[in-house]
């Protein structure tokens, strides 16, 4: 089969895979009851509870539940998360964009501290420096994520206030735009240095603590791979060719070092989403994590149904990309049969 | 090495400095940080949920006709600029009609001028609304009629003699007055239907505007610099959502100005640099367990043992009162912040005696003797009760367990903590399907709305409960609580109070665990701070306060 015809029949398909994922996924959250305590307050008495039920269509069979959901879905209506207050429609793509800056600013602290410490440490084997980063990375590894933020907040906002919680400076990040729902972005694209730099300062203790674990598990992996490269006949060879030793280090090992490592590199990408959580919450930071924390536990059912929906659209999207991406990298490999 | 033990010196020397310099300096100068629980859920005072977070900055940035003032229950002129009485001719002699001089010269936020229009317009428009999430009630059911007599003159006409109209329905944060130019110019008035503007927006002529809400982040309030009375000294910003633990570290830090918290942190504030601590005063929200005498048949939980009439009796109502270990909840969740009330006048509202009998120590004996006089004491019975998870009322129930199972071993207490939006919907069933549950009562400013939702027999938890099924004399109960809300005579209305809590503690309807001690917390920094539980939580009005 043609690569195009493939693609045409999986982007068929794909419409089908979604609404029997929107079933399954709607049934599973009503399975756990309704979805009408979030919307209630204690002092309501049966009519006006049932007044709500009215309200949110919720005294109708599920399936007709369904329908209302999937009606209001194809109009843009998510529903209403009675986390937010607000219309799942509008939080969702601000919390996504506050999550995905977070996770990316913690994978860039994560890549360059962890390519950088076990370059130096794989250079440095069994000295002093080796020691001390090997140090860093156990402990980076093995430091519960909650604890070293703690630790974190005690320090740098507690004690010293050199960084602050939360994500703006209030007055700054109303003083832009946000096209974009990145505060650092948005902060460009205006022009403001001052907000860009809000941002940044705000960014830096959150993804710091969720980057050290991502750090450390990087830094080892680069540092073992390093030494084996090390260990490789290409770089006596091109130490006996007179060059210099940074160049050997730079130009040869590190770059064949480099593959393994930054297979690793994709696969923290997935830690670092989960650990927003954690972090979003210690420090206050404006996220889908936090927000989805606080839905679980309250029963927020359209914010849950919103970000599982999302997150299993994106995964059949992925699915069909790596598919697509195999297939034309291994030709061996045959489409739909 | 050695430059390595420099660099450390150097750094711990900065820090040292850092700290100590910080100490001293004034943080965040011109406005006030406050660190709140929770998140707002709408800004409209007609959709307003009574005690939920919206209600803190209704308070701040609309006014209504009289406020409580600073400190204890009386009142003071808002939009009003006279607070009522026979006396000035205000209210009439019967007590049947409430005139009201509006103040002339107040502008609303968005420019427009107050007229008494403004304010038969936001009243009639929570009626008309009737929003189930609403406090529509607090208006509906007590006033007939509201009449424009002139651009400065409205007036009310109640349906039924009160004692507590001006205390609980003018002071509300439902009766506040809203713009009718900008209502009507966003989306007007439909009934059934929130108004999404206005659950949004701020539409008020109170001493903050509103400038900006980042959901889950924070609420910036401006200074009205064209407010009627005296303008507020600081901008407002209310941080929201950090963890308890974060909003103490952030106030230590000098980071938040006033945070809410509970009695449990009060051990990670004392004596911290530049905190004060207020413990003055109680809250008006008792927490309470409460008894089901009107249990469908088959509908409990299938571990429990007592038959669906266990609470018509009032020997086990009583015993369950005395077998609670008050101690244990107020020494132990509450960190001693607290005290007990009599059924069912919180300490600090008219009508509290404060001679009436309390139960406020645990009586093993007297609650052996009651139970084996109702015949439970040898056959023992297994009960469940159903409650918010990890909170305060999580708490009382596991007192309440620990208190029953290590009184008799046949007891058994089921403690069903669940998700506070699984509770809300169990505990707003009519029929209740469980026997037993924990929750506070709502806070009044008035002793009516409090004997008329908890104890009367045909008030909105008596009918739920069933109460009439199980008071020795419903009909003495009902005629002395109906007959309070209309006297006007303020020495007899106390008298006819003081027999309730008499009569109440004999056959009582509730476990009231503790009434709840307030726990601020603030920078010594703060000027002119001012709490009262009267207000809406956290009870502070942001524009008394100067740093």
């Amino acid at each position: 089969m043609q690569i195009r015809d493939y693609i045409i029949r999986r982007l068929l398909v794909l419409p089908v895979l979604i609404i029997g994922t929107s079933i399954i996924v709607f049934a599973l959250t009503r399975i756990g009851g309704s979805p009408i305590g979030i919307y209630l307050s204690h002092e309501m008495n049966p009519a006006e509870v049932q007044e709500m039920k009215e309200r949110f269509h919720l005294d109708k069979p599920v399936p007709v539940q369904y329908f209302y959901w999937i009606k209001g879905v194809t109009q843009g209506d998510l529903g209403w998360s009675g986390v937010a207050s607000a219309p799942v429609v509008d939080v969702f793509p601000k919390k996504f964009a506050a999550t995905m800056e977070l996770a990316i600013a913690a994978g860039i602290v994560a890549v360059s501290l962890g390519i950088a410490l076990g370059t130096f440490a794989g250079a440095r084997r069994n000295k002093l420096a080796d020691h001390i980063i090997r140090v860093v990375s156990v402990s980076g590894a093995s430091m519960p994520l909650f604890w070293f933020a703690i630790l974190l907040l005690i320090i740098f906002w507690v004690w010293l206030g050199w960084f602050p919680i939360g994500r703006s400076d209030p007055n700054l990040f109303e003083a832009i735009p946000h096209p974009t729902g990145f505060y650092t972005i948005d902060a460009l694209l205006a022009g403001n240095f001052a907000a860009f730099r809000d941002a940044v300062w705000h960014l830096i203790m959150p993804a710091v603590a969720l980057g050290y674990g991502a750090t450390a598990i990087i830094a080892r992996m680069m540092r073992s791979s390093l030494i084996e490269e090390l260990q490789e006949d290409y770089v006596d060879a091109a130490k006996a060719k007179g060059l210099a030793e940074r160049v050997v280090l730079k130009k040869h090992a590190r770059r064949n070092a480099l593959i393994p490592t930054v297979t690793v590199i994709g696969l923290t990408f997935g830690f670092l989403l989960q650990g927003t959580v954690v972090a979003e919450i210690i420090f206050r930071w404006p996220g889908l994590g936090r927000w989805m924390a606080s839905a679980v536990l309250r029963g927020d059912q359209a914010t849950i149904m919103t970000y599982v929906m999302f997150t299993s659209i994106l995964f059949l999207i992925v699915n069909l990309v790596v598919d697509i991406i195999y297939a034309n990298l291994d030709r061996r490999v045959v489409l739909g049969e | 090495m050695q430059k390595l033990l420099i660099i450390t010196q150097t750094i711990l020397l900065g820090i040292f400095l850092s700290v100590g310099a910080q100490a001293q300096a004034v943080k965040n100068p011109g406005v006030l940080v406050h660190a709140a629980d929770d998140e707002a859920t709408t800004l409209d005072p007609a959709q307003v949920e009574a005690g939920e977070g919206g209600e803190t900055v209704i308070l701040q940035v609309y006014d209504r006709l009289l406020e409580f003032g600073p400190s204890g229950p009386q009142l003071i002129p808002g939009l009003a600029s006279t607070v009522p009485t026979i006396a000035n001719g205000m209210i009439s002699e019967d007590g049947m009609t409430y005139t009201f001089k509006i103040r002339e010269g107040v502008v609303f936020h968005d420019g427009t001028d107050l007229t008494a229009d403004d304010v038969k317009f936001s009243w009639d428009r929570i009626v008309e609304m009737d929003l189930p999430e609403g406090q529509a009630g607090v208006i509906a059911d007590i006033v007939a009629d509201t009449k424009v007599i002139d651009d400065y003159t409205f007036q009310v006409t109640l349906s039924g003699p009160s004692a507590s109209f001006l205390n609980s329905t003018v002071v509300s944060m439902a009766a506040s007055i809203v713009s009718q130019d900008a209502v009507m110019a966003n989306g007007g008035v439909v009934a059934g239907e929130p108004n999404e503007y206005m659950a949004q927006n701020v539409a008020g002529t109170g001493p903050y505007k509103l400038k900006a809400w980042n959901r889950g982040e924070n609420i910036l309030l401006d200074i009205n610099e064209n407010y009627w009375g005296e303008n507020a000294k600081l901008a407002a910003r209310i941080e929201i959502g950090a963890e308890p633990d974060v909003r103490v570290l952030g106030l230590r830090a000098g980071n938040y100005d006033t945070i809410e918290t509970d009695p449990s942190f009060v051990a990670d504030i004392e004596g911290a640099d530049g905190v004060t601590l207020h413990t003055g005063g109680l809250l008006l929200e008792p927490i309470h367990v409460g008894f089901n005498l009107n249990i469908p048949e088959g509908s409990l939980p299938k571990e429990d043992t007592i038959p669906t009439d266990f609470f018509h009796d009032p020997r086990i109502r009583q015993a369950f009162n005395y077998a609670f270990d008050y101690d244990a909840f107020l020494y132990g969740p509450l960190a001693g912040f607290g005290q007990f009330n009599p059924h069912y006048l919180p300490i600090g509202i008219f009508g509290h005696d404060a001679d009436a009998p309390v139960y406020g120590a645990q009586d093993k004996a007297k609650a052996e003797a009651l139970f084996r006089e109702a015949g439970y004491w040898d056959k023992g019975f297994s009960v469940s009760v159903i409650t918010e998870e990890s909170n305060l009322f999580a708490d009382a129930a596991l007192v309440l367990k620990d208190s029953m199972e290590g009184l008799n071993p046949n007891f058994r207490i089921n403690v069903l903590a669940v998700a506070e939006a699984v509770f809300d919907e169990a505990h707003a069933q009519n029929p209740i399907e469980y026997a037993m549950w924990v929750k506070n009562a709502d806070p009044f400013a008035d002793p009516h709305p409090y004997m008329s939702a908890y104890q009367h027999p045909d008030g909105e938890w008596g009918e739920v409960h069933g109460f009439a099924n199980g008071y020795r004399n419903p009909e003495k109960v009902a005629e002395l609580i109906d007959g309070a809300s209309i006297e006007l005579d303020v020495d007899k209305r106390a008298a006819m109070y003081s027999e309730l809590q008499r009569l109440l503690f004999d056959d009582p309807m509730w476990l009231i665990t503790a009434q709840e001690g307030v726990t601020m917390a603030y920078r010594s920094w703060v000027k002119g701070f001012q709490m009262n539980p009267l207000w809406p939580r956290p009870s502070l009005r942001f524009a008394y306060l100067d740093k």
